[in-house]
């Protein structure tokens, strides 16, 4: 699961896999700005067949907890 | 549903799968930039990638650029020069929040409201008289309708102002209807409300793929791509049924039954579109003489031989044939879109020939006349339509006559009418959280981008050597709230000041603002015996269209380097160069 969501990631914000690994943020991503994170929303809703709720997106602050929120809504 | 029309590759397709082969290819485009610019009132930063990747997959370069966020007037000067430009003029959105607000106006408002955007409309259309192509999104309220028999205000502005574009656009511009695309994938699916609270972001991924799909004949036209020939193989194509085995008689193709109907609306299909100048053709396993027969005297046909430009009726393969047909009519294999119902010879030309379109009649017999006419977009010619054009060009002249004598000096009459307000204030303490998300989130018009937290800015507050300005800008329909900001470091032994942040909410960029508040500035430091000024304007990816802001506003660059340019002002020398129709009015503790 990680990898698929790596891989959107690198797809959203044009960087390559390599340059992802679990404290990646947006200090780290110079591209993760508001607009980028809709993106990125809707690229791993579509990925894992999910659906964020605000909650969740306003948590979304490092690959750590993206990992994290959506390991949750799998689970449920 | 019917799948086999051409456009729909990017149906399938992930958003971020399309980002990543839209990368790759982009790599790969070799012909002249395509500019299309995408103009708008609210957030669609996704519409980008969806655009380009099916532009670039036919070999047009395209390079999207999406304006300014609510700066539709303004971009449209800035965008002139286009191939193409993209409009989504959201009603919804013509005022913040203006969906609940609007049964609220008094009809006065309501009115004023109309005239305002006629008016705008009238200054868009007539910035972009030049450019090659325009697409204007009629405006829609769906998202925001009620579900019910009555009208509500919403739905009436829009009508209104729909009536407005059809009367006085201009012969470049193509309307799109929006809601068609709405109507194929459902309101539910096209909006997504969460980004629009947070970002202004109204339409989803699956509406952009849609809404690309129905502008796609327009853009392919205008660079030369439509299709010019329609090739039919004859057997189950045509007619129902094998004529070489069936025989004469047997074939159907009459309105009178129920399979004869679907080929008799294919051939009447084809008809139409042989009388828009569509070269037709035929490409079939049969003896000559048979087919020929059926031509010349089957009551059933609608197809004839006058409407025919060429017939490839032989034993030879499809492939062969098709590539003669090119030859012969002189028409590239890109021009060719070819229908047959056997997957055998589909996919042999499919395999020789990639470059030809190739569709095949569906398994569902009732689904073919349906697939073919979702094709017929593919024929699309801009040019046909100038025939309606004349019709209405008296009328249409007339009309702009009108918006010249109303649009003398466009820009500044826009301005002058919207009664701009700039209220600034001094160290304003209630508001620290909104200044530092000023500082935090400010990318564009920010001359330095030096990012604060609150409690650097509650520090700042308390330095008696630290002044900072906010300021607020609305007109005569609004507020935009606290929208702009500059921090000031006084060295007041020695009369100087630095400017150490100056930056402005895209929300109100394109108004002038920026010169009426740097007048204010250097009068007040002036009045704060402040001989000097320092400024600087630091480089970062997103803040170039700002470059030249100190040097027009009087500054002397004193040094500059890559990514820096140092400026400075005396502000005894300094002439301001008032905005007139902007009022700005002073709360100094």
């Amino acid at each position: 699961m990680e990898n698929r969501i790596k891989n959107v990631m690198a797809a959203v914000f044009g960087i390559s896999i390599e340059d992802i690994n679990e404290e990646s943020s947006p200090d780290s991503i110079d591209n993760w700005d508001s607009l980028n994170l809709m993106n990125l929303v809707v690229s791993l809703e579509e990925e894992f067949d999910i659906e964020f709720d605000d909650s969740d997106i306003v948590e979304m602050l490092n690959f750590k907890l993206i990992v994290s929120i959506i390991q949750e809504k799998l689970s449920n | 549903m019917v799948v086999n029309t051409c456009y729909n590759f990017m149906e399938n397709l992930k958003y971020f799968e399309i980002l990543k082969m839209n990368a790759e290819l982009k790599d790969q485009m070799k012909s002249d930039p395509y500019n299309v610019s995408v103009i708008s009132n609210i957030t669609l930063n996704q519409f980008k990638e969806v655009l380009e990747l099916p532009l670039r997959e036919k070999g047009i370069n395209a390079i999207v650029e999406i304006g300014d966020y609510d700066n539709i007037v303004q971009d449209s000067i800035k965008y002139k020069k286009s191939n193409l430009v993209v409009i989504f003029w959201e009603v919804c959105n013509l005022i913040d929040g203006l969906q609940h607000r609007i049964e609220f106006f008094q009809d006065k408002e309501f009115n004023q409201l109309i005239e305002r955007t006629k008016l705008e409309i009238d200054i868009v259309i007539k910035n972009l008289k030049d450019t090659q192509l325009v697409l204007f999104n009629r405006f829609t309220s769906a998202c925001f309708s009620n579900n019910n028999i009555d009208e509500n205000r919403l739905d009436t502005l829009k009508n209104v102002l729909n009536e407005y574009v059809a009367l006085v656009a201009s012969k470049n511009i193509k309307i799109i209807d929006i809601e068609k695309t709405i109507l194929n994938i459902g309101l539910e699916k096209s909006i997504d409300f969460r980004f629009y609270y947070s970002s202004k972001a109204l339409y989803s991924i699956d509406f952009f793929k849609n809404y690309v799909n129905s502008i796609l004949p327009f853009i392919i036209s205008a660079n030369g791509k439509s299709k010019k020939a329609l090739i039919f193989d004859c057997d189950n194509t045509l007619w129902k049924g094998v004529l070489g085995e069936d025989g004469f008689d047997h074939i159907e193709m009459s309105r009178e039954t129920k399979n004869g109907q679907i080929f008799n609306e294919i051939q009447n299909i084809a008809l139409s579109l042989n009388k828009k100048g569509i070269l037709l053709g035929l490409c079939s396993k049969n003896n000559f003489e048979d087919v020929q027969e059926v031509l010349d005297s089957n009551p059933d046909m609608v197809i004839h031989d006058e409407n025919l430009t060429i017939k490839k009726v032989n034993w030879i393969d499809k492939a062969t044939n098709i590539k003669e047909i090119s030859e012969e009519l002189n028409i590239g294999l890109d021009s060719i879109v070819f229908v047959d119902d056997s997957s055998f010879e589909t996919n042999l030309v499919k395999e020789f020939l990639p470059e030809v379109t190739v569709l095949q009649v569906p398994k569902k017999l009732s689904d073919y006349p349906k697939m073919l006419r979702d094709n017929i977009s593919l024929f699309y010619d801009l040019s046909q339509t100038k025939e309606d054009v004349n019709k209405v060009k008296m009328y249409k002249e007339q009309a702009e006559r009108k918006v010249l004598e109303k649009t003398s000096n466009s820009i500044e009459d826009y301005l002058s009418a919207l009664e701009l307000k700039v209220v600034v204030k001094k160290n304003d303490s209630s508001i620290v959280p909104r200044i530092s998300q000023l500082t935090q989130k400010t990318n564009q018009f920010n001359l330095t981008t030096i990012r604060y937290t609150e409690s650097e800015i509650q520090a700042y507050l308390d330095d008696e050597n630290v002044v900072i300005y906010t300021f607020s800008v609305s007109d005569k329909f609004g507020d935009n709230g606290v929208t702009g900001l500059c921090i000031v470091k006084l060295d007041k032994i020695n009369s100087v000041a630095t400017i150490d942040s100056f930056l402005m909410s895209c929300r109100v960029i394109g108004r002038n603002i920026e010169f009426s508040f740097m007048n204010f500035l250097i009068k007040e430091l002036r009045n704060l015996n402040i001989k000097k000024i320092n400024s600087s304007y630091l480089k970062t990816l997103k803040n170039s269209q700002i470059k030249s802001f100190y040097n027009n506003c009087q500054y002397s660059v004193v040094d500059s380097s890559e990514d820096k340019i140092e400026y400075v002002l005396d502000t005894q020398k300094h002439k301001p160069n008032k905005v007139k129709y902007i009022n700005l009015e002073y709360y100094g503790k």
